[in-house]
């Protein structure tokens, strides 16, 4: 593995990291935006922009750029997170350079009104489709409640209205202010070579005008609020649960991973034993998420109306257990062994690297191998994970559950 | 590109097959067991996701804790799932883990503890992910679809049948594993950085025994109702919809695939190009191919809300009657390059690797090579795929939908 960065002058971050015996590369425009850069007039904006991209550039209408991805034979698609915007393709290596021409291109969209108009309808439909998956649904309720007015509780799709309400002008307004070079990050990993790539967004991405680019990064403790809201078709209960971590730059975020696994991997975790394997609930998961500047810890819990009660008291009594006598020596093991193999094994994959290897750039502005991040998981110690239980509480949580009507 | 691949046959039957890969540290393995939902008796519907659990409840002389303790702290990326046609269960992990980890595997499907306790457990966990489905309508949709496209039993759910689950009992559960775990029929996968002999010889050890008859091939009933509509008070109207194709053994089987990338391989595809971009009706669309060993179809997913269901489902079936009407040679070309490249893509990957060898032995009795495959797409072209059409017609559809509002089915 050879690593290879390079900025222009207008800021843009080229990196690669080469590795000659895979047969595949990924190519990938990392965009530090989402969701908490947009205000309430705006919300949904960035991942209505994200589609909009596809649609076209001044020269290329969105058939054309559909086909010109094809003729590749590029895996290629794009998703937008609370912080990110991320475009990405998998692509056997003598297409990179064409598929990576291609992005340069696209992230100078045209943003035309008509297809802007005939998208809102594919936005609404997309909208449409995640309000009949309670298990996203509740989620995203959860992350407004818990982060009750902080940007990161924005939605990332925005709801029916704010994209009924947002116009073209708007949108390309927002794009301007957000897409400046010196806000993005081009990453490749896998089997290429340096100076083509390097010389080809050179090229390409060197007139793109620099801007003053912010984010507000508080640090935000969580509302701790607790809340049921109910949809008449609902079948089961969903419960969502969240309470403050560490920021992504903070190097107790591997920790903070190690602990979400440890009380709430699919299996062989806390949650696990005491409620899926007990047959209480179906599904019960507790992950760390690490963001700019702040991070949560969410867990999603289905369970029978039935016995939403007894599974609540369960998750207590786990939480109040993790406060009074911590993890112990053999969990945080297992934890680290789980977590190491699943982190090896998604970096074989060009396509899997590329993720770490841009994200690492983006919160980081630094290279970590992937020997760095087993090294740093291979170092938590007992102390670090009862250190973060300590400060972060994670028993005391925001929750949200969505069921059905209850019998009054 | 020359591959090897590993190939051993035991004594009782049981076949080893192996793909060694250079590239990789990690190694994956699968056993394919034939307790698929189709080959269960009548009357246990969801038995196979019961046994898939259960066995996991603790093995040898171990509990159920200690079994996942033992796996955990091998660092076991672990891999499950029922099929129509099998059992599989699996694993992908770091390559210095695997004899310790198939010790355990032999445990878990030769030695399986089966206590009755937690039977009820593996039960009750079972009833409730069927209940779950409700709130999964994309899901439901697609399981209802197989199960009304495919002759019976072939189309039965994975997941299972409430009252049929109910009635499920630990000592019918533990009759299928005795019958169904049949080593002669079961296939063994392996995939990465192994040492093949070695795997041999352990597998050798742990599973050689007496050869047993079975492998009774399943009675096919007739395929079921034409359109099923579930009412759910939904935001869309989730349509499903199957039509029949050849089968992966059929010589046509390549421009069948061919003709349904050009339907629905990428963004350019015919249908992402006229339902979502030109009409913006859906965001979620698409086909794909989905072949058993007896039978075979093409099916396809569309999600839209309730003003729109109509023309949504009218529009996917003009594009699929559309079809053999005329194909472009860029078509045709984008389609191919499309396959072959998403073949090298997954080929990368341990996982995919053993999963891709194991069920080719099982389809056809052999294992292809990536070039075989990828010459075969490259024979396709413009004429062979519109003969294939004109000679396979699209005249029936299967269709499901899910939700506030029905559809008219022509």
């Amino acid at each position: 593995m050879e690593f290879k960065s390079e900025k222009l002058e207008n800021g843009l971050d080229i990196i690669g990291e080469i590795n000659k015996s895979a047969k595949s590369t990924a190519v990938g425009f990392f965009v530090k935006t989402g969701s908490r850069d947009e205000t309430e007039q705006i919300n949904g904006v960035s991942h209505f922009l994200e589609h909009m991209l596809f649609k076209g550039t001044e020269k290329l209408s969105a058939l054309e750029v559909n086909e010109a991805f094809d003729r590749t034979g590029a895996q290629f698609n794009a998703f937008t997170s609370e912080e990110n915007t991320v475009y990405y393709a998998a692509v056997l290596p003598e297409y990179l350079a064409e598929v990576t021409e291609l992005w340069t291109q696209l992230m100078r969209p045209a943003l035309r009104d008509e297809d802007f108009n005939l998208e809102k309808n594919v936005i609404k439909e997309e909208i449409a489709m995640y309000k009949d998956l309670p298990s996203f649904d509740v989620m995203e309720r959860c992350r407004t409640l818990h982060f009750d007015g902080h940007p990161c509780g924005n939605s990332v799709l925005g709801s029916e209205e704010s994209i009924d309400n947002l116009s073209a002008e708007q949108m390309r307004e927002y794009f301007a202010r957000r897409y400046a070079p010196n806000n993005i990050v081009l990453a490749c990993a896998g089997n290429f070579d340096w100076d083509r790539i390097r010389s080809l967004a050179a090229n390409s991405c060197s007139a793109w005008q620099q801007q003053t680019v912010e984010r507000k990064l508080d640090h935000s403790e969580g509302s701790r609020k607790k809340q049921r809201q109910e949809k008449a078709n609902l079948a089961r209960e969903h419960i969502c649960l969240m309470s403050a971590g560490v920021p992504a730059q903070d190097p107790r975020r591997f920790a903070a991973s190690l602990l979400g696994m440890i009380v709430g991997d699919d299996v062989g975790s806390r949650f696990f034993w005491e409620l899926v394997d007990k047959a209480l609930a179906e599904a019960a998961s507790m992950q760390f998420g690490a963001m700019d500047g702040t991070g949560a810890f969410c867990s999603y819990i289905r369970c029978g109306s039935d016995n939403v009660t007894k599974v609540l008291d369960i998750v207590r009594g786990i939480f109040d257990d993790l406060t009074r006598s911590g993890v112990t020596e053999d969990e945080l093991t297992k934890a680290k062994n789980k977590i190491l193999s699943a982190l090896v094994i998604k970096n074989e994959l060009p396509m899997g690297r590329l993720v770490d290897l841009g994200f690492n750039w983006t919160y980081l502005q630094k290279y970590q191998t992937i020997e760095d991040d087993v090294n740093a998981i291979k170092a938590v110690t007992v102390d670090d994970v009862h250190f973060l239980i300590e400060q972060f509480r994670p028993g005391d949580f925001t929750q949200l559950s969505l069921g059905p009507l209850r019998n009054s | 590109m020359a591959e090897d691949f590993d190939i051993q046959v035991l004594k009782n039957g049981m076949v080893l097959l192996g793909e060694p890969m250079e590239a990789v540290e990690s190694v994956a393995f699968g056993f394919m067991m034939p307790a698929g939902a189709a080959r269960l008796p009548d009357g246990c519907c969801g038995a196979g996701s019961v046994i898939a659990d259960w066995i996991f409840r603790g093995a040898g002389d171990k509990d159920s804790r200690q079994l996942s303790d033992a796996i955990d702290g091998l660092g076991l990326v672990r891999g499950r799932s029922v099929g129509s046609s099998h059992i599989a269960v699996g694993a992908a992990l770091e390559a210095g883990n695997l004899a310790e980890a198939l010790d355990l595997y032999a445990d878990i499907i030769l030695k399986p503890s089966l206590d009755d306790d937690q039977f009820e457990l593996a039960r009750q966990l079972a009833i409730h992910e069927v209940l779950s489905l409700d709130d999964d309508p994309r899901h439901k949709v697609m399981l209802k679809l197989r199960e009304q496209f495919y002759p019976s039993p072939l189309g039965r759910s994975t997941v299972g049948d409430i009252a049929e689950l109910k009635a499920l009992t630990a000592q019918l559960s533990g009759q299928i594993i005795k019958d169904k775990f049949n080593l002669s029929q079961t296939i063994f996968s392996v995939a990465g950085k192994y040492d093949f002999d070695a795997v041999c010889q352990q597998i050798e050890r742990l599973f050689e025994s007496e050869s047993k008859e079975g492998g009774e091939s399943v009675t096919l009933g007739p395929r079921q109702g034409k359109y099923t509509h579930i009412d759910n008070d939904g935001a869309q109207v989730h349509i499903a919809l199957m039509t029949e194709t050849v089968k992966p053994t059929d010589e046509d089987y390549y421009n069948s695939r061919v003709a349904i990338s050009v339907l629905s391989g990428g963004m350019s595809a015919r249908l992402f190009t006229e339902v979502r971009e030109k009409r913006g009706l859906c965001y979620a669309i698409g086909a794909r191919y989905h072949g058993l060993k007896e039978a075979a179809g093409i099916m396809c997913y569309a999600g839209t809300t309730p003003d729109k269901a109509q023309e949504t489902l009218d529009c996917v079936i003009d594009e699929f009657n559309r079809l053999g009407e005329g194909i472009s040679r860029e078509e045709i070309d984008r389609a191919k390059v499309g396959l072959k490249s998403s073949l090298i893509l997954q080929s990368e990957s341990s996982s995919s690797r053993a999963g891709a060898i194991g069920s080719d032995h099982y389809i056809l009795g052999r294992v292809r090579s990536l070039d075989e495959i990828k010459d075969r797409i490259e024979a396709t072209s413009v004429d062979s795929v519109l003969a294939f059409l004109r000679n396979n017609p699209f005249s029936d559809f299967t269709v499901v939908t899910i939700g506030p509002k029905q559809v008219n089915i022509q």
